[in-house]
Formats: C-alpha cells, sequence, structure tokens
C-alpha cells in the first residue's frame, strides 16, 4: 500500500527552545518496496515513523495510507494507531516480559478477537517463517537478542498487515549477527511482497537492503533515489558524503561539453560526467569516491585525468589497500586492489574514470 | 493521558507534601514553643534545657559507637554473603533470597526480645545454662552496647545486602579477570581490585545502616533501656514516656539533632548511589558472571551461612515459642517440658488490651497499606511516566520521609495531631504510618512502572490494542508484582510499627509492637511471647495471602 506524507511538520518544546523535529516532509513511499529512511542521529526519522503508525501526531500535514487519510492536521482526523492496521518492529523488540513467545505473536490477532483456531494456525505460519518453530512455550525473557528481533518480526507480520514499519531493528545485534539478519531481512520482505518502511542510520544497512532511499536531516528529506543513484549520482555533498567515503575537490566549471562537463581544479582540469545546468565559469565541486581512483601502472600514461601524486600513507584492509595519496597540495582517499604494487612514499600516476567522476553545484 | 496527569501532580505534591512535611514543621515550631499548650509562643528555653544537660554527652558518643557499630556489622555480613551468593558456586543459594526477605518475617522488637530471653545476665536461657555447668564468670550481659551493636547489627544486615549484592552481581568480571591475568591471587584479586571499585556500593550500605539504626527503637529501648545505655531514640522516649511530667517541646528539641543527622546522611546516600541507580530493564544481552570455585571451602562457608540464616529466622521464632509455653524462664529440659501449658496463650487472648492492639494492627495493616499503595501508584506514575520539573520535586519529597527516624516523626505529628480532633484516634497513627512508610509501598512501584517501558505499551497499540486493552493485557499484568509486593512491605510494617506508635498510641489506640513493649518493660515473657508469635502470624498469613491474590492476578491473562 501506498504511503503519502504531505507536509508534515513536528515541533516539540523541550526546556523552552523548540525543536523542529520535520520540517514540512513531503514524501510518497511506494507500495511494495522496501524503503529506507536514513540520516544522522538526531534527523527525524524515528519521529517521521512514529507519525506514520501513530504514536504521534504532527503538527501539520497530513499523512494517507493507502486510500485512508489516517492523519490531517486541516480536517481535524487522527486515527489512533490500535486502527490504523500496521506491523512495526522497534528498536527495543518491545517483547512483553510477562507472556510467553506464542502469547506476544499472538497478540494482534487476540487484540482482534480471531477464533481461537485460526490463531493458531497463524502463529505457528509466522514463527515457522522466522525459523522459530518450537519456541511457543519459551518465556520471552528467555530469548538471546536475535531471537527476540525474530519474535518482533513474527508479532509485526502475523496479522498481515499492508505495511510494515521497522526502527533501527538491527541496532542491537552485534555485527555478525547484523549483516545475517539483515540478509534474512531482505529475503523475508522481497517473499512478502508488502510495504516496508525501515530506518537506519547505517549507510551499508540501507544500500544493501532498500529498493529506495530517503535521506534525512535536520527534519528535512533532503535526497530520494534508489541505492545506485544515492551512492553514485548524489546532487549534494552531505549525501555524497555521508554514504559512503568520498573525496571532494572544489573548482570552477571550465567547459560544458556534451559528453563532459570539465571543472578546472587544484590539481588540474577534471573531466567529468555530464551535468546539465552546469555553466562555464560556475563553482562546483568534484566528487570521487576512493575505489574509482585507479593505478597506472609504470610507463602506460596518456588517456583522460591522469594526474601524479606520491603516496602519503598506506593501509592494509584485507581485500584492499586504504590510503592516502598527495597530488600537489590535495590530499586523495584511495582504495586500490590488494594486490597492486604499491608502496609508501612511492611516486605513482593515477587515473579517474570520468565517468565515476560527478559534479555537486556548490 | 497528558492531561489528567497535569491536575493530577499538584493534587499529589499537596498530599505528599503535607505528609511529609507536617511532621517536620511542626516539630521545628513545637522546639522553640515549649508546652503542648503553648504552641506559637517563641520560646529558647527547651533547646538550652536539652543541649545543656550534662547526661547529653553520654548519650551523643553511646549514640555515634552504636549507629556505627551496627552499620560496620550489617555491611561486613552483607559483602561477605553477597560475595558468595554473586560469585561463588556455594551450594544452596535460594538461602540468600530467603535472606533478603527477613526483614518481612521477624518484626524488630521480637527479635530483640529473643535475644535478651537468651543472654540477659540475670536469667536468659544461654546464661542460665553456663551457670549449670558451673561456668559463673562466662555470662554473657547482652544489656551493654555490644549486646546492642550485634542486634542492631544482625537485624540492618538484609538491607546492607540488599544494596551490596546488586552492586556485586552487576561488577564488571573483566576488572577481576585482568587482575587474574596479570598473576594475582583469587584473595589479592578481593582485596585490591573487587573490594575498591564496590567502595561506592559499601559507603551507601554503611551510610544506610546508620540512618537505619539511627531511627531504630526496638534495640535501643529493650536491650538498652535495662543497662542504662541511652541513643537519642531512647532518650527522646524517655523525655514523652515519664508519665505526668512528659515534656514534648524539649523532645522536639533533642528530635532536631537526630532529624538533621538522618538528612545529612540519606543526601550522602543518595549521592553514592546515583551513580549506580540507573534504571535497567530486561537486556538483550546475556550475563554471565565468572564464578571462583570455593573447593573445599564450601560446605564449611554454606554451614556459615545456614547459621545466620538460623539465627535471623528460626532462633527468635523458637526461643519465643517455646518462651510463650513455660511458667517462667528456665532451660529446655525434661523438667520445661513437663510444666508447659497454653497458660499465657489462654491470658492474652482473655486480655482486653492485648486483643484491642491485635484488631488495631490488623485495621492498620490491611487498610493503611491498601491507602498506602493506591497513593503510591499514582505517585510512582507521575514520577516515572510524566517526568516533568513538578514531577521531580514530588519525587524528591516522597523519599524525603525515607530518611526521619520514627520517634522524630511521632513527636512532630504529636504537635500538629494535638490541634486536632484527630488526637488519640487511630486515624493518627494511619496518617503517621502512611507519611513515614511511603517509600516503601513506591519503590517497588516505581521499579514496576519503569520496567514497563514506553515501547511496550506503544507496541501493543500498533498491534491493534486499544488504550484499554492494552492497560489490562499489558500495563496491570506488568504492575501486579510492584503493587503486591508494595502492599506486602506496607502491611508487614504496619502490623509491626512501633518507633512512631510508641508516641502516638494512646488509651484505646494499641497497637501490637506498643502492647509488646509494654509486656518487656513489665518482664511479662510468657505473654510476650504468645503475642509475638501471633503477629508474626498475622504478617506471614498477610504475606501468603498477597502473594496469592497477585499470583491469581497475573495468570488471569
Ligand atoms: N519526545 C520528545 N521531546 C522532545 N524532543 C524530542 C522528542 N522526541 C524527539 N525529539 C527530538 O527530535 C529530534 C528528532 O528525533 P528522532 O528521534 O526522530 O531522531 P532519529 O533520527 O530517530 O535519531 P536516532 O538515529 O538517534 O534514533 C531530535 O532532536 C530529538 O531530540
Ligand atoms: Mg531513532
Amino acid at each position: 500500500m501506498e504511503i503519502r506524507v504531505k507536509n508534515v511538520s513536528k515541533f516539540y518544546d523541550s526546556e523552552g527552545k523548540r525543536i523542529e523535529a520535520l520540517v514540512d516532509v513531503d514524501l510518497v513511499i511506494p507500495s511494495n518496496r522496501i524503503f529506507t529512511l536514513l540520516g544522522p542521529s538526531g534527523c527525524g526519522k524515528t519521529t517521521l515513523l512514529r507519525c506514520i503508525v501513530g504514536l504521534e501526531s504532527p503538527d501539520t500535514g497530513e499523512i494517507a495510507i493507502g486510500d485512508e487519510v489516517v492523519f490531517s492536521a486541516e480536517k481535524g482526523i487522527f486515527v489512533p494507531p490500535d486502527r490504523r492496521g500496521l506491523g512495526m518492529v522497534f528498536q527495543t523488540y518491545a517483547i512483553w516480559p510477562h507472556m510467553n513467545v506464542f502469547d506476544n505473536v499472538a497478540y494482534p490477532l487476540q487484540a482482534r478477537s480471531e477464533p481461537k483456531g485460526e490463531i493458531e494456525r497463524k502463529v505457528a505460519r509466522a514463527l515457522r517463517f522466522v525459523q522459530l518453530d518450537g519456541f511457543e512455550k519459551r518465556p520471552a525473557t528467555k530469548l538471546s537478542g536475535g531471537q527476540q528481533q525474530r519474535v518482533a518480526l513474527a508479532r509485526a507480520l502475523v496479522a498481515e498487515p499492508k505495511v510494515i514499519l521497522f526502527d533501527e531493528p538491527l541496532s542491537n545485534l552485534d555485527a555478525k549477527l547484523r549483516e545475517e539478519t539483515r540478509k534474512e531481512l531482505r529475503r523475508f520482505l522481497t517473499e512478502l511482497k508488502i510495504t516496508a518502511v525501515y530506518v537506519t542510520h547505517d549507510q551499508i544497512e540501507a544500500l544493501a537492503l532498500s529498493d529506495a532511499i530517503a535521506v534525512m536531516r535536520n527534519g528535512r528529506i533532503v535526497e530520494m533515489g534508489t541505492p545506485r543513484e544515492i551512492y553514485f549520482d548524489s546532487d549534494r555533498q552531505f549525501v555524497a558524503d555521508f554514504i559512503g567515503h568520498a573525496n571532494f575537490i572544489p573548482g570552477t566549471v571550465a567547459a560544458a561539453g556534451e559528453k563532459a562537463t570539465i571543472v578546472d581544479s587544484a590539481i588540474g582540469p577534471i573531466a567529468c560526467a555530464r551535468k546539465t545546468g552546469a555553466a562555464p565559469g560556475q563553482a562546483a565541486t568534484v566528487c570521487i569516491r576512493p575505489e574509482f581512483i585507479r593505478v597506472l601502472s609504470e610507463g602506460r600514461g596518456g588517456g583522460e585525468n591522469v594526474f601524479r601524486g606520491t603516496v602519503e600513507s598506506l593501509v592494509f584492509v584485507g581485500d584492499a589497500f586504504e590510503g592516502e595519496i598527495r597530488v600537489g597540495e590535495t590530499l586523495l582517499i584511495f582504495r586500490i586492489d590488494s594486490t597492486a604494487a604499491v608502496r609508501e612514499g612511492e611516486e605513482i600516476a593515477l587515473q579517474f574514470d570520468p565517468r565515476h567522476c560527478s559534479i555537486l553545484m556548490n | 493521558m497528558q492531561k489528567t496527569s497535569t491536575a493530577l501532580t499538584p493534587g499529589l505534591i499537596a498530599i505528599v507534601g503535607f505528609l511529609t512535611l507536617c511532621p517536620v514543621v511542626m516539630l521545628i515550631l513545637g522546639s522553640f514553643s515549649g508546652e503542648l499548650g503553648a504552641f506559637g509562643a517563641f520560646t529558647l528555653e527547651k533547646y538550652v534545657a536539652a543541649y545543656t544537660d550534662p547526661a547529653f554527652a553520654e548519650i551523643l558518643v553511646s549514640t555515634v559507637i552504636f549507629t556505627l557499630g551496627s552499620a560496620l556489622v550489617a555491611t561486613g555480613l552483607a559483602l561477605f554473603l553477597a560475595y558468595l551468593n554473586t560469585r561463588t558456586n556455594i551450594p544452596g543459594k535460594f538461602i540468600f533470597g530467603v535472606i533478603s526477605l527477613i526483614p518481612m518475617m521477624v518484626p524488630h522488637i521480637l527479635f530483640a526480645v529473643s535475644w535478651v530471653l537468651l543472654l540477659n545476665p540475670s536469667n536468659g536461657m544461654i546464661n542460665l545454662f553456663l551457670r549449670q555447668l558451673g561456668l559463673e564468670g562466662a555470662a554473657l550481659n547482652i544489656y551493654s552496647l555490644t549486646g546492642m551493636i550485634l542486634v542492631e547489627g544482625l537485624l540492618d544486615l538484609p538491607i546492607a545486602y540488599l544494596v551490596v549484592a546488586p552492586a556485586m552481581s552487576a561488577f564488571d568480571v573483566a576488572l577481576e579477570e585482568s587482575s587474574r591475568v596479570c598473576g594475582a591471587s583469587n584473595a589479592r584479586t578481593l582485596i585490591r581490585v573487587t573490594l575498591p571499585v564496590l567502595r561506592p556500593a559499601i559507603l551507601a550500605a554503611l551510610t544506610l545502616v546508620i540512618v537505619r539504626s539511627l531511627a531504630s527503637f526496638a534495640v535501643p529501648s529493650v536491650i538498652g533501656m535495662p543497662g542504662r545505655i541511652y541513643v537519642l531514640a531512647t532518650h527522646i522516649y524517655s523525655i514523652v514516656a515519664t508519665g505526668y511530667a512528659a515534656d514534648y517541646g524539649m523532645a522536639a528539641a533533642v528530635g532536631m539533632s537526630a532529624l538533621a543527622a538522618s538528612i545529612t546522611l540519606i543526601v550522602l546516600y543518595r549521592r553514592l548511589t546515583r551513580e549506580g541507580e540507573k534504571y535497567v530493564t530486561i537486556s538483550s544481552r546475556g550475563y554471565r558472571p565468572s564464578v571462583i570455585d570455593l573447593k573445599g571451602a564450601r560446605y564449611p562457608l554454606f554451614a556459615v551461612v545456614v547459621l545466620i540464616s538460623f539465627v535471623l529466622i528460626v532462633l527468635p521464632v523458637l526461643v519465643l515459642f517455646y518462651t510463650s509455653l513455660v511458667p517462667y524462664v528456665m532451660t529446655p529440659g525434661a523438667k520445661a517440658f513437663a510444666a508447659m501449658s497454653w497458660r499465657h496463650w489462654a491470658t492474652v487472648l482473655k486480655d482486653p488490651v492485648s486483643l484491642l492492639a491485635l484488631k488495631n494492627s490488623l485495621y492498620l495493616g490491611i487498610g493503611g497499606a491498601t491507602l498506602g499503595i493506591v497513593l503510591s501508584f499514582f505517585v510512582a506514575y507521575v514520577i516515572v511516566k510524566v517526568r516533568s520539573k513538578a514531577s521531580g520535586l514530588l519525587e524528591s519529597l516522597s523519599f524525603l520521609s525515607f530518611s526521619f527516624p520514627g520517634i522524630v516523626v511521632g513527636i512532630g505529628f504529636m504537635w500538629f495531631f494535638v490541634q486536632t480532633p484527630l488526637y488519640s484516634t487511630i486515624w493518627a497513627l494511619l496518617i503517621g504510618y502512611i507519611a513515614t512508610y511511603l517509600p516503601y509501598g513506591l519503590r517497588p512501584l516505581t521499579s514496576a512502572f519503569v520496567q514497563i517501558h514506553g515501547h511496550l505499551e506503544e507496541s501493543s497499540r500498533v498491534c491493534g490494542g486499544g488504550p484499554l486493552y492494552t492497560m489490562r493485557r499489558i500495563v496491570l499484568p506488568l504492575l501486579v508484582p510492584g503493587i503486591a509486593s508494595g502492599w506486602i512491605l506496607m502491611a508487614t510494617m504496619f502490623v509491626r510499627e512501633l518507633s512512631l506508635s510508641v508516641v502516638l498510641s494512646r488509651p484505646g489506640t494499641e497497637v501490637l509492637a506498643v502492647q509488646i513493649l509494654r509486656f518487656a518493660e513489665d518482664g511479662l515473657w510468657g505473654r510476650l511471647s504468645a503475642l509475638g508469635i501471633l503477629m508474626i502470624f498475622i504478617s506471614t498469613a498477610l504475606v501468603v495471602l498477597a502473594n496469592g491474590i497477585a499470583g491469581r492476578l497475573s495468570k488471569k491473562d
């Protein structure tokens, strides 16, 4: 089901100061996709999610889930969370400690007074789905973190909601379990074909899991797109920087050609992917991700975007070398194959592929 | 909920503020007034009289020795037990759970009396026994500062244990392990790493026991007064209890220093525990403290623990029950068995004052605890869930009374109640009890509320449970254990209440503990024991009853 958020703002008063948790958020969350809200801590992700489920009521705007308007400040509509028919996994999992696994999962069905046999059937199916069959009688307090997370997921799924929301569901797990669970979650959600809204501040999680990402900052949505678009073609330095690491080289547009846009920078002219709307003379920043800096083997010069620099530092990180190269006065971070023969202090030639040099207009 | 609670907070602040501040304000005013009849007439006369009394210095010295000594005994034992329980493989760990429950089982006055029965110099059972063996010189005298310190120390052991044990088990084992990795032995690790890290908890336990023993009345009155050893609490008591010449002005003037000392200590205690008092809910990570193998010492140490529990719980009850059956104090033996009868029981059950005391205490226990828990429920709700500046004030107010010595609160309330029709009614006792013991109901309820993380309720709402459904299936079941333990604590405290009652109880409003104190003063040990056993029986019955109801309520889900 599609979720439409129109002009939603939410303010808090805290010790006399007004906190703008959400400012004029406009958003359409497509149906049957995994949609991620990504942003640094305190940017308002949780607040937006809570407004959608109805645990918080915004100060302005309108929220519609499918065809139903569940909130409208203007028309005075507020559908309470228990009538919105959504599923949610909380950051703390919110497993009820006085119930066993079965009762935890059965709760949404019991709240709707479904017949007993039906409840048993659906709970069994949900538990099988999250691979917790046989855990029915286990007290909720005797579960590991990962198991609690899966009980929370089963509980959110059991009533077959059209939309399921997650607030950083993996942040309480350790790194390895987090990675496994992330893959599993992706599989579950793809299988289920439901709308999932997922909140995280972890870029890798967002890139790996989502069909679409909205990046938030200071209560505003700053950019939206597929993971690839966000990663490769971001329009903003904040987004490009927040999503992975990047080199930012300031300069001015020298020429705007058919195939490439040339930017004059401190290290010389750089040929970049064509940027519509860039006119000569404008200030611009070139963004190059460290993995797109290639080291040329000795003797092979030639081609576009070739520069010479000295390797300042080099760290072996297993599958690659990461380090810094000084080109003129500019330090660039780079990442190359661990088989490359490069040494610290060495002077090398490097090349950027113009397709991976994107321009951010200031 | 947010809207109703904004009206709730000021109302609660008014009620709790009255309960905790009224006795303090009245005490201050009273101390400057002189006589009960002359309330409001300013005079310094009573202060001068109280603090120039040549006996006062000696009383202060005794008080300091008594409180410090008890604190050391209680905290030392508590550390020993907590360490064994949380960090070693000692068998029978359930006993430690029982130890922390003791405060609910044997009332302090009965515990003190049972030691008097065993060790008083003229006819204590152990002393009689030693005499029979011809060890005349070995006779022990309980009526001494040492006797008071040991008995009070044992009585305060559970409270020190409750402070020390959680710190001991929350202790980061890695610190110890790294010491052991560095080659230190277990004993060295204990002294160099474990104890210093636990210092805040140890200091907190010491402070708390000092506050408790400063407020203690049972031990100083039953053990101290016969030996002419007076501490502040009994000094105040003797000022108002000397029949025709009761001097409430002077009692208030002396009470001011006890109150000031208590408040200072409790402020210190709060500072010491603020660090460790982070609210804890179920965590997602498992926690496994490393366990030290006691090897050969396992069973000897276990025997020591069993002995401590025996001395704390079984011995007093046995001594009392035995004494209630024999005509006069004698060592157990064939002669004693032949003389046993229910005579003392019959006398007590026909004694109109004892029966009245039974009725009053039962009424105060059940009615008072119920009212008290209702008040605690709302106060805890505001403290935990509303969280505004006003709720912070409410919290400070409601935990303040924890530091007040009962007898001092009693004197303060006395100044208040004589001006009202409540004087010498059971309502005076009820109000005083709730004011003094509010923290007992509040503690379990606030932790119950804290345990209900906001997400637990919200998650129920998202799952389709309406507000009432959420209240019934999530909030109440999670609160029931807190309500039950708060009620039990208050009810058992009220059934045995002594230090406040000793001031506020008048003819017609006698309560059990005061009646027991009268029997002790008159040396009527047989009747005292019979009534005491009845008192323990009532407390236990209330605990079982409340647990049963709570169990049924939380099962119903
Ligand atoms: N109940 C509240 N009262 C006052 N301020 C609040 C409240 N809830 C959130 N805020 C503020 O609103 C802003 C957005 O908070 P929100 O919880 O949505 O952030 P977030 O993006 O989820 O951050 P995180 O990644 O740390 O969870 C923050 O500045 C926060 O301090
Ligand atoms: Mg958040």
